[in-house]
């Protein structure tokens, strides 16, 4: 191996070129493929080493992936050290999506993650804490809302820098609940289902709640979650034990509150096959007049090509706490980067994602300005530009207020992942009646604690 | 180059055919690609299977022999999926082969524009799957579905159905969309079938007063045996093993009620990151289409037997 080294050292050095190492490879025993191969792997350390352009590979999941690449563009025309491409999936696939590139050895070096999924990543060593590799990133965390932090926490490291962090909240059709005869938005869970079913019975909209519930729509947990917490309850204990299946408690109330929209068809029954996008779109056209969603789809809302556009208002998450979930989504270095000597680049870049650039968060307002999206960094909230823009779609004192009480969600364990997936299962066999939501609650808990052991 | 310069270069590969270092040669590559890219994955998923290989527990992966095989077939998901996966087949092999033979005999007619027809049956087929996962997506959608458009127009119904979340109709919906992207590789099989039938035996039947059903029975499917077999047997793997299918349309729900065995496997090794019980499905699904692949070398043998 030695003679090969001497022969990359050469291929470095210029005294020698690619065919002529692969040619002298060859004859030393070593296939061409395999030469190449780790003349290729040489020349990335070599890279990453001497501080010569370093290629990045981004993942992340397919929003506006054409503002990603333009916000890339422009880094890189301020950076000349670091190239990047960017590769996209859909949301309700990334997670598996990402299990196979991590298991195949085809990680990226950043990739979107989210809280749902701290643990599980970090328990399987895909990611790495920014506070280790890139520490000036951390630091920033003083700046950053606490729920988001602690989405991005484990162990007292940080894991990841806020990409957009938002709340779960109510919105509704403010002309069609006029229309119905209200003045102003249900207070609490009854008061939902006695408007859908006034709007019902005038022939304003057939079916007027629409929920995301499509068993592979990672929303539908955090959806549950917010109804839940809404009605003052809770899903895990402080140490990690399930108390959503308590009979009678908020949950149960929560599960059976929606089987019973369903089968009065006040709550849209497409619900089940439908996912955020789908929701947006019949809403936007109308056809329904009450959701829940990620708050950012209030700006798709207002400002997007909707019939309805601009007839949108958020109201605090019906309840008697109005309590929601509180979410983060965020840039992680994974291990791979850090393995091939790639965490500098990565910082650099992550600096002008998710970091200050100038002393601005420009990637971050960026995305509070054309999208709606929220953030992490707090100091945005003063800026006057960001308040006027979402003041044209929402409502800054609202979102405050909202904000004030969310919380993170509970039970974040790295088994959560797994279990995620069979509660959705499970909330949509109770909603379309193949289980009652009793059994539903229980068959989660049982699941919870079996993955638990 | 003349003819006996032709014979001599013949006759000089065969010497080099037979020495042990031209068959080394040509065989290695071969028994390479086939170790790399069969046996190795083969002997790796087995090794997993008998293993506790969960992907958030990296360090703690000890052998438990048979366990995973165990665990998974006590499942109620699995035993779930499978009972889904039988029912699926059931529906769906079936239909996919009458209608191929339906297809086939119609397009058989002798009739001026049945060439481009022909070319147009294989259009589902030569759709990748995910692709027609998301046009039956959009075609049955609860709210904005084209299908529920045109029977609304129609009066066939009187509000939009909800084909894919109600557990009644969405495994239906799964099985019609299989059908329809299933079907054509069956007709042009048959069609093939049908075209080596001599014209004077059915010229023959026709004059001994045979009707069609009597055709169809005594002269036009016991040429079609062999095809049909194939056909059957081919089918049944397929729809033992549909996964892109269920992934784009349904996700496997609502609840669980189009999670098919393929897209267990999945969910247990990428979703639930469990690659033991993973393997163990994937290996448990295989032994089941070796059985069918066995049954389908004898059935052609014995056929080319026969014949």
């Amino acid at each position: 191996m030695a003679s090969l080294d001497e022969l990359v050292s050469s291929v470095f050095d210029g005294r020698v070129g690619r065919r002529e190492f692969v040619r002298r490879a060859v004859l030393a025993g070593i296939s061409a493929p395999a030469a190449l191969a780790f003349l290729e792997a040489c020349s990335q350390g070599n890279q990453a080493n001497t501080g010569g352009p370093v290629h990045l590979q981004f993942m992340v999941w397919s929003y506006e992936v054409q503002t990603i690449q333009d916000n890339i563009k422009n880094f890189e025309k301020n950076d000349k050290n670091v190239t990047v491409t960017v590769q996209d999936t859909s949301w309700n696939t990334y997670h598996d999506t990402m299990a196979t590139k991590f298991t195949t050895g085809a990680a990226p070096d950043v990739a979107y993650s989210s809280d749902h999924w701290l643990r599980e990543w970090v328990a399987a060593n895909w990611i790495v804490p920014l506070d280790k590799y890139a520490p000036d990133l951390a630091s920033q965390k003083s700046e950053w809302a606490p729920y988001a932090l602690q989405g991005m926490t484990l162990d007292n490291h940080v894991y990841g820098l806020p990409y957009y962090a938002d709340l779960v909240i109510f919105i509704y059709n403010d002309k069609l609940i006029r229309q119905a005869g209200f003045s102003k938005p249900p207070a609490n869970w009854e008061e939902v289902a006695t408007q859908a079913k006034a709007l019902k019975d005038k022939g304003i909209s057939q079916y007027p709640i629409d929920i995301p519930m499509k068993k592979d729509d990672p929303w539908t947990i955090e959806i549950f979650y917010s109804m839940v917490y809404s009605r003052g309850g809770h899903l895990f204990d402080q140490g990690n034990n399930p108390v959503f299946n308590a009979a009678g408690g908020e949950a149960e109330q929560a599960l059976q509150w929606l089987r019973d929209a369903y089968t009065s068809k006040i709550l849209d029954p497409a619900v089940l096959e439908s996912a955020e996008p789908d929701v947006v779109k019949t809403m936007g056209a109308g056809q329904h007049a009450f959701t829940v969603l990620a708050k950012y789809n209030l700006a798709e809302l207002n400002l997007g090509q909707h019939d309805q556009k601009g007839n949108f208002k958020m109201a605090l998450m019906p309840g008697s706490s109005n309590s929601t979930v509180g979410f983060v989504r965020f840039y992680a270095l994974s291990k791979a980067a850090a393995d091939r000597k790639h965490a500098q680049a990565a910082d650099q870049f992550l600096q002008y994602f998710g970091g200050k650039t100038n002393g601005q968060y420009v990637v971050a307002k960026r995305w509070a300005l054309d999208k709606g999206l929220g953030f992490a960094q707090l100091p945005l909230y003063d800026d006057p530009e960001i308040q006027k823009a979402i003041n044209a779609w929402g409502n800054v004192d609202l979102e405050k207020q909202q904000a004030k009480v969310a919380a993170p969600k509970e039970g974040l364990t790295p088994w959560w992942g797994t279990w995620d997936v069979y509660a959705r299962e499970q909330i949509g066999s109770a909603l379309a009646g193949s289980t009652s939501p009793k059994q539903a609650l229980q068959n989660m808990a049982t699941k919870w604690q079996s993955l638990k052991h | 180059m003349s003819a006996r310069t032709d014979a001599k270069s013949i006759w000089a590969a065969r010497g080099a055919g037979s020495s042990t270092a031209y068959r080394l040669a040509t065989l290695t590559p071969v028994l390479v690609l086939v170790a790399v890219f069969t046996l190795f994955p083969f002997a790796f998923a087995a090794v997993t299977s008998t293993r506790q290989m969960l992907l958030t527990l990296p360090d703690q992966t000890p052998f438990i022999g048979l366990q995973n095989y165990v665990d998974v077939l006590r499942d109620a998901s699995t035993q779930n999926a499978i009972r889904n996966s039988l029912v699926f087949t059931l529906l769906t092999v079936p239909c996919v082969t009458v209608l191929g033979l339906a297809v086939a005999l119609l397009l058989n007619q002798q009739i001026r524009g049945f060439g481009i027809l022909r070319a147009l049956v294989l259009l589902p087929w030569a759709i990748p799957l995910v692709s027609a996962g998301i046009i039956w997506r959009l075609l049955l959608h609860g709210d904005f579905g084209a299908l529920n458009g045109l029977l609304l127009q129609l009066g066939a119904v009187h509000g939009y159905v909800p084909w894919l979340s109600s557990p009644s109709t969405a495994m239906y919906s799964v099985v019609v969309a299989h059908i329809w992207r299933e079907f054509p590789l069956p007709a042009i099989l048959f069609l093939a079938g049908l075209q080596l039938i001599p014209g004077e035996v059915v010229d023959a039947s026709r004059v001994d007063g045979a009707g069609v059903w009597a055709r169809f029975r005594n002269i036009t499917l016991p040429y079609l045996k062999a095809p049909l077999l194939i056909v059957l047997i081919y089918e049944t793997m397929i729809s033992v093993s549909v996964f892109d299918l269920v992934y784009v349309l349904t996700g496997g729900g609502p609840g669980s009620s189009t999670t098919l065995f393929a897209w267990d496997a999945y969910a247990t090794t990428f979703t639930f990151l469990n690659l033991g019980q993973g393997a163990a499905l994937s290996f448990i699904m295989a032994a089941f289409l070796l059985v069918l692949i066995v049954a389908y070398l004898r059935i052609v043998r014995v056929d080319e037997g026969e014949a």
